[in-house]
């Protein structure tokens, strides 16, 4: 078995990364939009752990979890806001919440 | 209190008088009547103090007003012996005016606007008097001009005298633009333009460019009406005739003169041969048109006009006598002479013609504002003391010897016979006319039947039209006198008169002769030709040289209106069109459209769909990373 190198961990997380961009470019479900960015957030936290790792230091494993721990709030708070826009215009889907045109 | 405070309150005390009444006397024209009265008899009272206060009293004090770096304005006193000698003439003919106001304007409504008027005028006119730097003065100058504005407007229900008043502003805005340029290019080439500073630098050898004399004579020219501004002076005749008297006749037009008195330092022999000359066109030319006039205050205004002329061209006779080579430099011999003549000049003239002026309006308010000359006739009964005082003012200005204007008139013939002949023939041509056209009109006024019903039931109105009247009477008799000055007046004004040039020996004989063959001339053929009637007796037996006179006075206005109509308004039709096209069309316009066509662009990426934020967004982030990565430069 090949031993995985930063590069490795670096491919994953770039394609993590893309397949979350491209989620929030193309769908149309807030709810999908909002797990492709969680889907982001993620990539880079591996990003970050795998850098840590190479480097023999603990810096980026410490950002890990306070990123964690703020994402954790955010989604809370983002899901919240989601329900709260549903129940408001009985919809999620992004092509219809417009009402910022006019 | 001491002779500076003296001074300040003078100069503050009409300003206040004003203040007064424009803020709480415009409908109380008796109390604002009362204000105005009394705050010119306190400048009287502290004119005539300052002026005869002695040596004491003369002194120069200033405080800075503001500053602009380097640049200060400063408001100062400067009172010499020619500050007083004015002080004294505008103090007393003023209070003679305000009094005869009195009783002229007695019944008018807005009495409340003239009397403050009037104060305002008295305070702009003691502001030039006292002022010690040229930009105070035109501070001043700027509101004797105002102040004439507003009195010549005074009947601004009448169209003539609401464009009377306009054109004084506006001729006067001609030379004042002159006058102002000449102010800045001396504080260019001098630093200062305080009048003793210059004259200290003018003694240290500094000559000054002749644009700058002749470019703070343009002021003059404007204010004094000389030619070719002087076109609004005849016509400032529509305001109130003691407003006339005071203002188009014994101070505001004499301050042209004032002031090149104050500013002789500056005076280079080029100038001076163009203010001569100036002068002395002005003096024949207002006197030929004096001819021909039939309202009583324009035939005085025309007069104004030629005096003030005589007065001008005695200060371009005299103040740069000659200039020879001293070394390789040339060296100009300052010789004030023509300061002295002229100022000497400037005082017979402020009592005669402001007694003229009065008495002219004694006679128009006996005659219920007739001011025709030929609707008039026999008043010398019906105003015995109008016609007894206005005979004295027109001896005096035709100069009857032993009257003021005899002594005034001579020595500035003297100083032309000694000068520049030519100026000299002209001048004595011009007292030609001028005993021509007095004796003209006041024999047309005074004798014969009355030729109206007005004129028949005049009769002489009060104490307060009569009194100011014999006290300029007087002052025309004596005020030509040196003893009059040295003995009674304690020689107060030495420091100006003892300049006023005299002749001795064969000059002195020339110039009696001439002065008397002149008066006699004029006065003669006057008062052998004029017959009291109806109609102008030139006009009938010389029509061809009466139309020539009457188109020689119409010159000047119908090539300015020509001017005004085909040249100026066309140009400015012309500059309408262009900003019409070029600023309102294509820069504002265009301006609009171009960002109006920005917010339509703008507007159309605003589509309220957050995907569509999204590929924003990441367009922004490829777009920054790109500029931080240095792809792209800006």
């Amino acid at each position: 078995m090949i031993p995985a190198t930063l590069n490795s961990y670096l491919f994953v997380s770039v394609v993590l990364f893309a397949i979350g961009l491209v989620g929030v470019l193309v769908r149309r479900n807030t709810l999908i939009v909002f797990m492709c960015l969680e889907l982001m957030l993620v990539a880079s936290t591996l990003a970050l752990v795998a850098f840590s790792r190479y480097n023999g230091t603990m810096d980026g494993n410490v950002f890990v979890f306070f990123i964690l721990t703020v994402a954790a709030a955010e989604v809370a708070v983002g899901l919240a806001i989601i329900v709260a826009l549903f129940r408001k215009r009985q919809t999620i889907q992004l092509d219809q919440l417009n009402a910022l045109k006019d | 209190m001491t002779p500076v405070q003296l001074a300040i309150s003078v100069l503050v005390l009409p300003l206040a008088s004003a203040a007064v009444i424009a803020l709480f006397l415009r409908r109380s024209g008796g109390l604002a009547s009362l204000v105005s009265v009394l705050a010119a008899t306190g400048i009287a009272g502290g004119a005539l103090l300052l002026a005869f206060g002695g040596k004491d009293a003369r002194f120069t004090a200033a405080s800075e007003w503001l500053r602009f770096g380097d640049f200060a304005i400063s408001i100062g006193f400067k009172f010499d012996d020619l500050a007083a000698l004015m002080l004294s003439i505008v103090g007393v003919v003023g209070l003679c005016v305000h009094v005869f106001s009195l009783g002229y304007m007695h019944g008018d409504a807005s009495r409340g606007r003239y009397f403050g008027g009037l104060s305002i005028f008295m305070f702009s006119m003691l502001g030039i008097v006292f002022a010690d730097n040229l930009f105070m003065l035109f501070i001043f100058w700027e509101l004797v001009g105002f102040s004439s504005w507003l009195l010549i407007n005074h009947y601004m229900d009448k169209q003539s005298a609401a464009d009377a008043s306009k054109k004084a502003f506006i001729v006067n805005r001609v030379g004042d633009f002159g006058f102002l340029l000449g102010i800045l290019w001396c504080q260019a080439q001098f630093g200062t333009t305080n009048l003793d500073a210059l004259a200290k630098l003018v003694e240290g050898g500094a000559v000054a460019a002749t644009a700058i004399p002749l470019l703070l004579f343009c002021g003059a020219v404007g204010k004094s009406a000389q030619l070719p501004l002087h076109v609004w002076l005849p016509d400032a005749m529509e305001g109130p005739t003691p407003v006339s008297a005071l203002i188009h006749a014994a101070t505001m037009v004499a301050a042209g003169i004032y002031m090149l008195c104050r500013i002789n330092v500056l005076m280079v022999p080029d100038a001076l041969s163009v203010i001569m000359w100036v002068g002395t066109f002005t003096a024949v030319y207002a006197a030929l048109c004096a001819i021909t006039q039939s309202d009583i205050k324009k035939v005085l205004a025309y007069s104004t006009l030629s005096q003030l002329g005589y007065m001008v061209a005695a200060f371009g006779l005299g103040s740069v006598s000659s200039t020879h080579m001293h070394g390789d430099t040339p060296h100009t011999v300052l010789l004030e002479a023509g300061v002295g003549a002229a100022m000497f000049h400037l005082t017979t003239h402020a009592f005669f013609k402001a007694l003229m002026f009065l008495g002219s309006g004694s006679v128009i308010h006996a005659c219920h504002h007739e001011q025709d000359i030929f609707k008039m006739g026999g008043l010398a009964k019906k105003l015995p003391i109008t016609f007894f005082t206005f005979t004295i003012g027109v001896l005096a200005i035709i100069g009857m010897p032993l009257l003021a204007g005899f002594f005034s008139k001579d020595a500035i013939l003297f100083l032309s016979y000694v000068v520049d002949k030519r100026v000299f023939v002209l001048l004595a041509f011009t007292a030609i006319l001028t005993a021509f056209y007095m004796v003209r009109m006041w024999k047309i006024v005074f004798l014969g039947l009355p030729r109206s019903e007005n004129a028949h039931h005049a009769h002489e109105g009060g104490l307060a039209l009569t009194a100011p009247l014999v006290v300029l009477a007087l002052l025309s008799v004596v005020g030509g006198y040196e003893w009059f000055y040295e003995k009674v007046l304690r020689g107060a004004f030495e420091g100006v008169l003892e300049l006023v040039p005299h002749a001795h020996d064969t000059d002195h004989t020339v110039i009696l002769a001439t002065s008397l063959a002149v008066l006699l001339i004029g006065a003669l053929s006057a008062f052998a030709v004029y017959r009291p009637s109806p109609t102008d007796t030139l006009a009938e037996k010389a029509p061809g040289l009466f139309g020539a006179l009457v188109a020689l006075k119409g010159a000047f206005d119908r090539s300015y209106d020509y001017y005004v109509a085909k040249m100026q308004q066309r140009f400015a039709m012309l500059l309408n069109f262009l900003e019409q096209i070029l600023l309102a069309g294509v820069i504002i316009r265009g301006l609009a459209g171009i960002v109006g066509l920005f917010g339509l662009g703008a507007r159309a990426l605003h589509v309220g769909n957050a995907n569509a934020y999204t590929y924003w967004f990441l367009f922004g982030v490829a777009a920054l990373w790109a500029a931080a990565a240095g792809v792209l430069i800006f």
